[in-house]
């Protein structure tokens, strides 16, 4: 039993559906601007992508859940969440395998200019990964609840 | 301590939303008031020029939370209510009642807000941050730079947090992928 399926949970309209179609493109690019200019302005990784992900409840919301999860590709998902911990950690550990401290910027210094502002900005972007995949995939896993294993095993 | 008409609106509206969440038996109703509770803080938390937290509050208390919340409502048997709030446990009440005055006893010890010679802004490890931050890390923000730059190694351990919370429930609801 899927949520669809259940009588009166979504309502497909024309006027939801048109104004998310027009207002999902901003809130994507506003989720990023939170991830991307967090590092002079409020916000950050957590803030941006908790936005991020409320882009995809918003379709969601227009279009049915089941539709939405069917139009998502899971890899995608999956490795914005895996992704985003191996980028972090890998930032995290170059620095020690380039003989400074874990997540010393610094010491991409000589390979690159404003190696710490960028660093911090990878890591951000890295943070937005995974709390955007993850707020996505508590949000499906929520909808679908138990009924789908059921189903999945009969 | 003097409240500006907006701050004591606020405070009150919080603390009625508060109660509404835990007093109201539809919990349709209490999920929205919690919503609204969630909102009303991070407000707050703007006007004591915290918008960091504030924006979190806002995004992922009254946004994503509230989301959830309904979703696994729709996915429950919710009782119908047959009266508009929840029977009242007076040992419960005189337990929360005690937290709230050993909580509330704190509060004027702290200092005021803004107040220059308040300990935490005259601190060593505060002033450190606040005059080496841009020089040594690059970023205006002072708190994206302790975030992500001194106190990264934490940020790692949280995100990884995260990540571990979306695994954990897939797990738990037995499921293979997240959409």
């Amino acid at each position: 039993m899927s949520v669809d399926d259940q009588p009166g949970l979504y309502v497909e309209s024309t006027i939801i559906m048109t104004t998310v179609r027009v207002v999902a493109p901003f809130v994507l690019t506003f989720a990023l601007f939170i991830m991307f200019h967090g590092a002079d302005s409020p916000g950050g990784g957590f803030q941006g992508g908790v936005i991020a992900g409320s882009v995809v409840m918003m379709l969601a919301f227009a279009f049915g859940i089941e539709s939405t999860r069917r139009w998502l590709d899971i890899r995608v998902v999956a490795a914005l969440a895996s992704g985003g911990v191996l980028v972090f950690a890998a930032i995290g550990l170059g620095a020690i395998a380039l003989g400074g401290q874990f997540l010393q910027y610094t010491e991409y210094q000589p390979y690159y200019a404003d190696a710490s502002k960028y660093g911090i900005e990878l890591v951000e972007l890295g943070i937005g990964g995974i709390v955007a995949s993850v707020a996505i995939g508590l949000f499906f896993l929520l909808a679908a609840g138990f009924g789908h294993v059921t189903e999945g095993e009969r | 301590m003097t409240l500006t008409l907006l701050e004591g609106a606020l405070l009150l509206f919080v603390v009625g939303c508060g109660l509404g969440a835990a007093l109201l038996k539809d919990t349709l109703a209490s999920v929205i008031s919690f919503a609204a509770y969630s909102l009303g803080v991070s407000i707050i938390w703007l006007i004591l020029q915290a918008p960091d937290v504030g924006l979190t509050e806002a995004a992922v208390g009254a946004g994503i939370m509230t989301i959830l919340f309904l979703l696994a409502l729709a996915n429950t048997v919710t009782p119908d209510a047959d009266r508009l709030l929840e029977r009242v446990r007076w040992r419960t009440v005189a337990l929360v009642g005690a937290f709230v005055v050993v909580m509330g006893a704190t509060v004027p010890a702290l200092p005021t807000i803004g107040d220059p010679t308040a300990p935490v802004v005259s601190g060593d490890v505060t002033q450190y941050y606040l005059t080496n931050a841009y020089d040594q890390t690059g970023v205006h923000n002072a708190v994206t730079a302790v975030l992500a730059a001194y106190r990264g190694f934490d940020t790692l351990g949280e995100a990884v947090v995260v990540f571990s919370a979306g695994v954990v429930a897939l797990s738990v609801l037995r499921r293979e992928v997240f959409a």
